[in-house]
Order: structure tokens, then sequence, then C-alpha cells
């Protein structure tokens, strides 16, 4: 019989995405192991992390204040807005280390086949932010499936007529691939999204 | 262990865990079932961007006795890549797709629908398809399905249903004014009843758009009624204005 304590703390990391009855336990005597700092922290750091971090309420990315730092950055480009579908995908982009302008967070795509609409997301957020003019371009950086299209024709349609410039990040081969083991779709698209040398 | 290969249309998926994808396939030769893409999100190489709504596949699968069917590869046949390309047609697809999923009970083959349903997403393709062929494909589906509204006469009395006439979902179809107070459901325009029934006839000419609008409300009343609940997709066709 394993004592109730750990039962609770293997059941609770057990909710965690991806991780399975196995790796909770593992995890779990890990903790039970690690000299007693460790748990102190850890539950500190957990604590902070529900108290301390929200959401911007510009760009709906993270942030300890009320805006974040990619918003309050006076070396970014306030004409460019690049819209993703959360924060991982931010985080993506911001690593390339290409990219100067500002973000915006939708926090999940349009999904016909879930019910998320357009009310669901921060698209009106996003519309607010547009009105005083300033940006010139936007880039949907949404996911090339179907729900990241169907998000990315929905800004369009919503964009163009105040005169901004949409864009979309190209799709294709990825780097250092090999054209014979592309799949069909990539390769299609990749095809019909050629450029001019 | 069962291995078999099979035409197969993507109607709907569902991430699993993180790396693996539930799909809902319909199958030509044993209707609709859900199979496990083991790798389906991470491994770009097995199944890269096949595994989406929509997406006609050959498909190789494999049952262990008694546990979920499971996808060991796939080839795209027909990815109707142009659907992407306007909201519209991405919306009405997603529908279409939702439609046939509900309609259907679990391996039991449906190769008429499955038919209606390729042809249907090819004709969105082509951008063909506009929205009276909506109304017309929701039809032929209902039809398939053993679920056929009743326009042309009173599911009452079986007389025309005349210059009053009421829809009745609990009923499956119109009803004329002398059988009202048997029956449920708002009047209705007969103008209304006569384009769905020559849709259902087959004609192909498009209805007017407030007909159109009426039309689109009677049946998703009806198929409502029908499934017992109402397509999360049909809520998406309203909330991009599109129908
Ligand atoms: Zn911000
Ligand atoms: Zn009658």
């Amino acid at each position: 019989m394993t004592p109730d304590p750990l039962n609770r703390l293997v059941a609770q990391l057990s909710k965690l995405p991806g991780i399975g009855e196995k790796t909770a336990q593992r995890l779990a005597f890990h903790i039970l192991r690690a000299p007693d700092d460790y748990a102190t922290e850890l539950v500190a750091a957990l604590q902070e992390v529900k108290s301390k971090v929200r959401l911007c309420t510009r760009c709906f990315s993270l942030t300890e204040g009320q805006l974040c730092g990619f918003c309050t950055d006076p070396r970014r480009d306030d004409r460019v807005l690049c819209v993703v579908e959360g924060i991982a995908d931010l985080m993506a982009l911001e690593k390339t280390r290409e990219f100067k302008g500002r973000y915006h967070v939708l926090h999940g795509v349009l999904s016909p086949l879930e019910g998320i609409g357009p009310e669901q997301l921060r698209i009106q957020e996003l519309l607010v932010r547009l009105e005083d003019g300033k940006v010139e371009e936007v880039i949907v950086a949404t996911n090339p499936d179907v729900e990241g299209e169907a998000t990315a024709l929905y800004l369009m349609r919503l964009l163009k007529p105040m005169g901004i410039r949409v864009t979309r990040l190209a799709q294709g081969l990825p780097m250092g691939g090999d054209l014979e083991f592309a799949d069909q779709a990539t390769l299609a698209r990749a095809l019909s999204g050629r450029r001019e040398l | 262990m069962d291995r078999w290969e099979d035409e197969a249309l993507v109607l709907s998926t569902l991430d699993y865990g993180d790396a693996d994808r539930l799909v809902t396939l319909l199958t030509r030769g044993r209707g609709k079932l859900t199979a496990f893409a083991a790798g389906a999100r991470k491994s770009r190489r097995r199944f890269a961007g096949a595994l989406e709504p929509g997406t006609l596949l050959r498909a190789r699968l494999v049952e262990r006795h008694g546990s979920t069917v499971r996808l060991d590869a796939v080839e795209v046949v027909h990815a109707f890549p142009h659907i992407r390309e306007e909201l519209p047609r991405i919306a009405r697809a997603l529908y279409a797709l939702e439609l046939c999923r509900e309609l259907l009970r679990d391996e039991e083959p449906a190769p008429e629908l499955l038919s209606l349903a390729v042809d249907w997403l090819g004709r969105l393709d082509a951008g063909e398809a506009g929205p009276t062929s909506v109304l017309a494909f929701e039809l032929q589906a209902l039809a398939l399905a053993g679920l056929m509204p009743r326009f042309d006469a009173c599911t009452l009395c079986g007389r025309p249903p005349g210059e009053a006439p009421r829809f009745d979902v609990d009923h499956g179809g119109a009803v004329c004014a002398d059988c009202a107070p048997r029956a449920t459901g708002p009047r209705i325009d007969p103008a209304v009843l006569e384009g769905l029934a020559a849709i259902q006839a087959g004609a192909r000419q498009p209805l007017p758009p407030a007909l159109r609008a009426e039309a689109r409300g009677l049946l998703a009343r009806f198929i409502e009624a029908q499934l017992g609940r109402r397509l999360k997709s049909v809520e998406f066709l309203r909330s991009v204005g599109v129908d």
C-alpha cells in the first residue's frame, strides 16, 4: 500500500498533458527523494506562476504586469503585427530572431467541427487594436491546416476593408529537406507557391 | 489480426495525447470507423498533411481483435486543395462532413453517401457549389440515411400542403392547414416548400436568398430533431455569415 499523500501527488501529476500513470509515479518518487529545498521551490514556483502571470491586456501573450515585454519594447516595429494561434507559436517565431514587429495571440483557431467561432477568440480585441491605423501589415501565422486556413481567411475578410496589408506565412518544403521524401500535400503546396528566381 | 486497404474519406480528427490522433473515416467497405493514427502529429513522414477533414485517402488499416482500428499508412487520393482558398467553401465542406458523420452509425457500409460526399467536395473544390447546392446535398444525404422530409404533400393526410402550411419536424414534413391542430411547428411560406420539393426532385436552379435562408433554417431544425442535437458547424456557418 502506498501512502495517501503519495497517491494524491501521483493523481495530480497524471492530470498534466502527456503524463500517464507511470510517468506520474516516476516524477512523484523523484520529488520524494530530492532534497527538501526542491519541493519547497517547486511549490513556490507553481504558486507564483498562478498568482503573477496573466495575459497582456493588449496582445494577450503572457506578462507579469499590465503589458508584456513585446508590447512595451520601444525597439519593436509598430507597423507590423503578427497574429498567432497560441503562446507556443509566438515563442517559436521569437526564437528565429527574424521578426521585430508586435504580436497578437488569438488563443485558438476557428473550428467549425468543435463549434469554435470568432466570438471565442481574441478577434474583437484585434480589431480594436487596429483602429488607430498605426499597423500597416498583419502577418497571419496560423497553422497551415484547415482550421488555420479558415482563421486566416476570416481575418483577411475583416482586415482588407480596413486598408491593411494582410500576409500569410509561406508554406512549402522544410529547410534541408529531401524532395524525394516530402509528403504529397507539402510538395503540392510548395509547387503552387513557387517563386521567380 | 486483420489487415486491409480501402478508400476512406477523413470526416474529422481528434488530437490524442501529445503525438497521436484519432481519425474518423468514412470507408467504402466498412462505413464509418474511428482509427488510431500513432505519431500522426509528430512524424511528418507517415501521415503529414493527409489526416485532415475532407481528404480522400487510400488507407491501410489494421485491426487487432477487440481493439481500436489502427491506421497503418495512407496515400492521398484527393486533397481538394482549392476548398481551402475560400472561407465559404471550407465552412460548407466541414458542414457536409459533420452531417455525414452524424447521420452514420459505426461500421455500417454507406458507399452511396461516400460517393455523394466525394462528389460534393469535388464540386466545392472546382468552385461549382453555391448555397443552393448545400440544400441539395443535405436532402440527398438525408434520403440516403432514410430520413427524407416530405415537402410536396401533407405528412398527415397526404393532400397538397396548400396556401397556409406548417412544417412539423416531429411528423417529418409539411402539414396542411386542416391538419394543423394535430401538428406542431411554425407556419412556412409555401414557396419554400415548393423550392425544397423541386430540389428534392432534382432541380438545380438557385433559390432566391430569402427563400434559401428560410429553407436552411427549416432543414437545420429538421436535422436537429432527427439527430437529437444541433450540428456544431451550423453555428459556425452562421457566425461567419455563410449559408
Ligand atoms: Zn503584449
Ligand atoms: Zn393534411
